[in-house]
């Protein structure tokens, strides 16, 4: 079931990487300029819109790890259904959460690039 | 966030009432299991009793089963001189299982787990609402 939502986690998860290799939200913004995705120095990116993603993201693939975890244990007869609908429905609730920030700043970055200068 | 914790208090509401809907379910099945022995006793009707827990990892109240015990009310004698299980004088005990009140209690669990299911659904709809403020 959510094998594909995961995977989208995860590929948005090294997308927060770049973020971070640039420091913020300009890091969105140095992509063009050459740093590029293994650029990850790291460490200079404390705070900013990376830093928030990659615990975001992180947050949502654990919480979506325990929820695949506890439907293949129903799936196989052995897991409590109450487990598996609590766990699907705080996935579900982190991963709309995820979405919808990254809507949100996606959004205000893209009206940034719009500006008339 | 609170809401959360709303939606695992209730499901410990819904773990109990499932374990007292099974007590139930037992009760109802050996309404008429007699004992194994001539004069021994038959099944006895079990009743869930339920207490008031903190969820440490949550820190929210949750509901957790106390005990199942059994229900000390007598048995009812019934005359079965070919019965097995019957006494010297031909008397069988039966199991003090009363189909009016397991069908009473069951509504009421039944009852119960919807009230927790709502909760559920009214916590989750408010979560959901509330991310809806960022789109």
């Amino acid at each position: 079931m959510s094998i594909g939502a995961l995977d989208a986690a995860l590929s948005y998860g090294r997308a927060a990487g770049i973020g971070k290799s640039g420091g913020g939200l300009g890091g969105l913004g140095d992509l063009g300029s050459g740093s590029g995705i293994g650029g990850s120095t790291g460490a200079a990116a404390s705070g900013g819109f990376g830093n928030l993603v990659e615990q975001m993201v992180t947050d949502t693939a654990s919480s979506m790890r325990t929820a695949e975890a506890a439907s293949a244990k129903q799936v196989a007869g052995k897991g409590d259904l109450i487990d598996v609908v609590t766990a699907i429905g705080a996935a579900e609730t982190a991963l709309d959460t995820v979405v919808a920030v990254r809507d949100r700043v996606v959004g205000a970055y893209s009206d940034i690039m719009r500006m008339q200068i | 966030m609170d809401l959360k914790t709303a939606v695992q208090v209730s499901a410990s509401g819904l773990r109990a009432q499932s374990l007292r809907m099974r007590v139930i379910a037992e009760n109802l099945a050996n309404a008429d299991s007699v004992a194994q022995t001539a004069g021994g006793n038959p099944y006895r009707r079990r009743v869930a009793t339920f207490k008031a827990e903190v969820d440490r990892t949550t820190g929210g109240m949750g509901v957790k089963v106390k005990d199942v015990e059994g229900d000390a009310s007598a048995f009812q004698r019934v005359y079965q001189p070919g019965s097995p299980a019957a006494d010297g004088k031909g008397y069988v005990l039966m199991p003090n299982v009363n189909g009016l009140v397991e069908a009473a209690d069951m509504k009421a669990a039944q009852r119960s787990y919807e009230a927790n299911l709502n909760a559920i659904e009214a916590a989750k709809s408010l979560t959901m609402r509330t991310i809806d403020l960022l789109k």
